[in-house]
């Protein structure tokens, strides 16, 4: 209860990051593409010293169609897992909220992607949104993981 | 100074601040267990360290502390006050001699005696030793602090923030740097810009090098304990240690530091036998122990080999069968390096009895755990009755790594400098391009080399055709070299890679990245991982096996061989192996001769045995060859076509008699008779037999000769003598009327008319197929 989420938009649907799994909010400049590496994996940019794995949420949601950034400049939220940075590239990051009701069941109907990576619905002031864990969606689809 | 001495140095003063507190409370309270514990520590490390320097008086005094002490522990004695007063003066006598050590000063001789005796009980000079006190303690005050170097120890994650904070200036500087370029700036901001420039390449330099330390300092400490352990089990032992210059991650150093403890001992426990048993061997009494570091790539290697009895195999599997890590249908397929590894299962040893030294319940599973939890790997091999090798595998992921800076495609890439061997133009005219199939091989001066784009396995689009690229030539550890074609080779950069993201890492191309100057990342390419997923490695693979288990030839043939594909002069499709073809060749018609007692061929000079040319005619004009060398001869293969390079993986159906054909196998579902280059070399091949050009006089210096007759017997391969030449000539050739001389071996006489020519056996002088017969045929007789 009353955990701060990180509100974003991936495929046009609006999730939550947990804040505390969140580094820091990001503007993707420069990508070095990483050849070979799963679709969803875009490539590498810069942080400080350290370079970032930045993956498409939309791509590694099998959502089937990669990131559409909606403003101009494509954001990214930074998350470390297991020891490694990486840039989690989405629609557009919104807002922090406060959840306001425990995490509920998500209701039927989400792809298979949506499924692997949520948690549950939670309600925010603006709305249900849905909560997600950066570290599904980070190991990306599992059909290339052989 | 020794740097082993500073830290031992730092260490005791450190050791000392910290148990300040506990020495004057002790001092109120001879009877706190506590306090005593942690002085009677204080003393026993100080005396343990000093084994390892030649301090005699330190580690006398520290040792008679030490007894004392461990009589209180023990509860014979009680710790009265002049106990206390002798302990303390003791501690101080010691700080003070370490001072003397730091400064490089002698310490007054004398005085330890009285010490000493202070510390035996039942003794009356409390007095005296109070007064050694009071002396020690305004010793220490008055003397002076020496100015040597001085060590702190900071906790590395300190020295990680900093680094980083360290690297994000180097960035911004550079980033700062570029756009005072591109805007321009008043020319007084260069000169401090310039300044605080060179200072940060400094601070990044001294930086960087902090977390790296010389593996010596690890290694140090092994000829004192190899001494200690074989004085212990009655055994000798040289120690012989190699690459102590191998720079290492300090944190490194320390995980290392008890598997290899451990693996030491193991090997001077198990493995070396007692002089005794080696004499009965046949061995040099004196066994040999020989630790290797060396860096590879992105890994630090070090290898330990004793000469030792070798592992029990036999006993090892009995053993695992009897503790139920493994079935006996399991053993008995294992290989024998597998058998080996049953080593690191946990709960299994050979060792007939738990000794001191080894079987201390910490065994060779614990070793592997933990060179696993760095991300290393551990192996072992050997061999029954001469000895086992250990060897360890770690990465370097924190290190430095001089690396080769290239681009494909647009991006940039790095190669560790390590797996680099030379650089070569593929346009540079000692290199020479050939496409087989799809492959490619490159002759660099004589050596064929396969030859891969890295555009190919990056799967990007190469900017560069191979025939203008750069090749780099890399040498892979287990010594297989091979070329990869690169759009364009940028710097040399020392480079401290990071791991990637585990999905990355999956592809098995890359080692790691980094960022370079100007703050862009660079992957760095796994060159071991290339070469494996281009199939480069299987020849090494094959050699390693076929030391390894001779016996199981099942597993060798089911491994895929390349194999070179052709139509034979006779037409039919064969493939011959592709380790054994050392180029291919094209020469003219006129430098084979089939006469005499077999097929021979004059390839640049040199004389080779000629094979292939049975059943079929040779083509007109030029021959194509497949130069073949099994390592000491060569010889040729005389072929139509080349077709392509192919895997041979299913097994070979031998030929009825032994020949030229091993056998029959199936390449792309078809059946290709594969040559059998045992028999081919064991019938024909001997050495090259370099020849001297055959040679040739011509007649009187006149212009036809000159412009017309010479180039036409050059051609030939024919060295012209000129009258300054001494030696007989092989052929002479002469002009209508001339007197023929003696000696010679074959006389050609040219003759201006045609019909006369034929009538006397001389050649016309416009005859050109008959000179050239009549040559071929004087070669053939002086070969044979």
């Amino acid at each position: 209860m009353n955990e701060l989420l990180l509100i974003a938009r991936i495929g046009g649907r609006r999730i939550g990051l947990r804040a505390t799994q969140v580094n820091s909010v990001i503007e993707l400049d420069k990508l070095t593409p990483i050849p070979r590496a799963p679709s969803y994996i875009l490539g590498l940019t810069p942080l400080r010293s350290s370079a970032l794995t930045v993956v498409d949420c939309a791509l590694a949601l099998e959502l089937g169609q990669p990131t559409r950034p909606a403003e101009q400049v494509a954001q990214a939220i930074v998350v470390e897992h297991e020891g490694h940075s990486y840039a989690l590239l989405v629609d557009e990051v919104e807002d922090v909220a406060e959840a306001h009701s425990d995490v509920t069941e998500v209701s039927g109907e989400a792809g298979a992607g949506w499924k692997r990576a949520a948690q549950g619905m939670v309600e925010t002031a603006i709305g249900p949104v849905l909560l997600l864990d950066a570290a599904a969606i980070i190991i990306g689809p599992l059909a290339e993981a052989a | 100074m020794d740097e082993l001495l500073a830290e031992f140095i730092a260490e005791t003063r450190e050791m000392l601040e910290a148990s300040q507190a506990e020495i004057v409370s002790w001092e109120q309270e001879p009877g706190d267990r506590a306090r005593l514990d942690a002085i009677f520590r204080f003393v026993h490390t100080v005396k343990g360290n000093c084994g390892f320097f030649d301090l005699p008086r330190l580690a006398k005094l520290s040792h008679a502390a030490e007894s004392a002490l461990a009589e209180v522990r023990a509860g014979r004695r009680s710790a009265d006050s002049r106990l206390v007063t002798a302990v303390l003066a003791v501690i101080d006598r010691i700080v003070a001699m370490v001072d003397a050590i730091e400064a490089g000063e002698d310490f007054p001789e004398g005085g330890d005696e009285l010490l000493m005796n202070a510390l035996e009980p039942g003794q009356d000079d409390g007095g005296e030793s109070a007064a050694l006190h009071a002396q020690a303690a305004s010793e220490r005050k008055t003397g002076s602090k020496s100015d040597g170097p001085r060590s702190i120890r900071l906790p590395v994650e300190l020295l990680d923030r900093v680094m980083s904070g360290v690297s994000d200036m180097v960035l911004a500087r550079n980033e700062l740097a570029r756009r005072m370029r591109e805007y321009g700036v008043e020319p007084t901001i260069d000169g401090p810009f310039e300044r605080l420039s060179a200072v940060l390449d400094d601070v990044r330099d001294g930086i960087t090098r902090m977390r790296m330390q010389r593996i010596e300092h690890l290694f140090n400490a092994f000829p004192r304990l190899v001494r200690d352990l074989s004085a212990e089990l009655g055994k000798q032992v040289l120690i012989d240690m190699e690459g102590g210059e191998v720079e290492i991650d300090r944190e490194m150093i320390e995980v290392i530091r008890d598997p290899l403890t451990h693996i030491i001992r193991n090997a001077l426990d198990h493995g070396i036998e007692s002089p005794a048993q080696r004499i009965a061997a046949g061995k040099r009494e004196i066994g040999l122990l020989n630790i290797a570091a060396r860096q590879a790539g992105n890994h630090i290697i070090i290898a330990v080999s004793d000469d030792g009895r070798g592992i029990d195999g036999q006993r090892l599997v009995e053993k695992a069968i009897a503790s139920g890590i493994a079935t006996a249908e399991e053993c008995a397929g294992m290989s024998e390096d597998e058998r080996y590894a049953l080593v690191f299962e946990p709960g299994l040893s050979t060792a007939r009895e738990v000794t001191a030294i080894s079987g201390r319940g910490v065994g060779m599973d614990v070793v592997r755990a933990n060179i696993e939890r760095v991300g290393g790997t551990i192996s072992v091999s050997c061999t029954a009755g001469q000895g086992t090798r250990i060897l360890l595998s770690l990465p370097l992921t924190l290190s430095i790594i001089p690396s080769l800076t290239v681009e494909c495609g647009g991006e940039r890439y790095a190669i560790p400098r390590s797996y680099v061997e030379e650089i070569v133009h593929a346009r540079a005219g000692t290199t020479e391009l050939v496409q087989v199939g799809d492959a490619w091989l490159a002759t660099i001066r004589g050596e064929r080399l396969r030859c891969i784009a890295l555009a190919d396995v990056l799967a990007v689009d190469g900017s560069t055709a191979m025939e203008r690229a750069a090749l780099v030539l890399i040498r892979l550890a287990g010594g297989d070299l091979f070329a990869m074609a690169v759009d364009r080779v940028l710097d040399h950069e020392e480079l401290v890679i990071k791991p990637l993201a585990p999905r990355v890492m999956a592809t098995g191309i890359y080692a790691g990245t980094t960022l370079l100057d100007d703050g862009s990342p660079v992957l760095m390419l796994d060159m071991a991982g290339i070469a494996r997923s281009q199939k480069l490695l299987s020849d090494v693979q094959r050699r390693v096996r076929r030391t390894a288990q001779q016996n199981d030839d099942a597993r060798e043939e089911a491994e895929a061989v390349p194999m070179l594909l052709f139509t034979a002069l006779d037409g039919q499709r064969r493939a011959v192996r592709m380790d054994v073809v050392r180029r291919i060749d094209k020469v003219a018609r006129e430098a084979i001769s089939l006469a005499g007692h077999g097929a021979r061929v004059v390839i640049d000079e040199a004389l080779l045995s000629l094979a292939g040319v049975t059943g079929g005619s040779l083509p007109d004009g030029r021959v194509t060859l497949l130069r073949l060398a099994d390592g000491r001869g060569e010889m040729a293969y005389a072929v139509r076509e080349i077709l392509d390079t192919a895997s041979m993986t299913s097994g070979i159906m031998p030929a009825d008699a032994a020949g030229e054909i091993e056998g029959v196998t199936l390449i792309d579902g078809k059946a290709v008779e594969v040559i059998d280059c045992h028999w081919i070399f064991a019938s024909e091949a001997h050495a090259p037999r370099q020849l001297a050009p055959a040679t040739c006089r011509l007649p009187d210096d006149d212009p036809w000769t000159r412009s017309i007759l010479r180039p036409l017997v050059e051609s030939a391969g024919y060295r012209i003598l000129g009258d300054s030449d001494k030696g007989e000539p092989d052929v002479v050739i002469v002009s209508e009327g001339s007197e023929a001389p003696t000696g010679a071996a074959t006389l050609i006489r040219m003759v201006g008319d045609p019909a006369a020519a034929s009538a006397t056996g001389d050649i016309y002088r416009y005859d050109r197929s008959a000179l050239m017969a009549a040559l071929s045929a004087a070669r053939a007789r002086r070969i044979a």
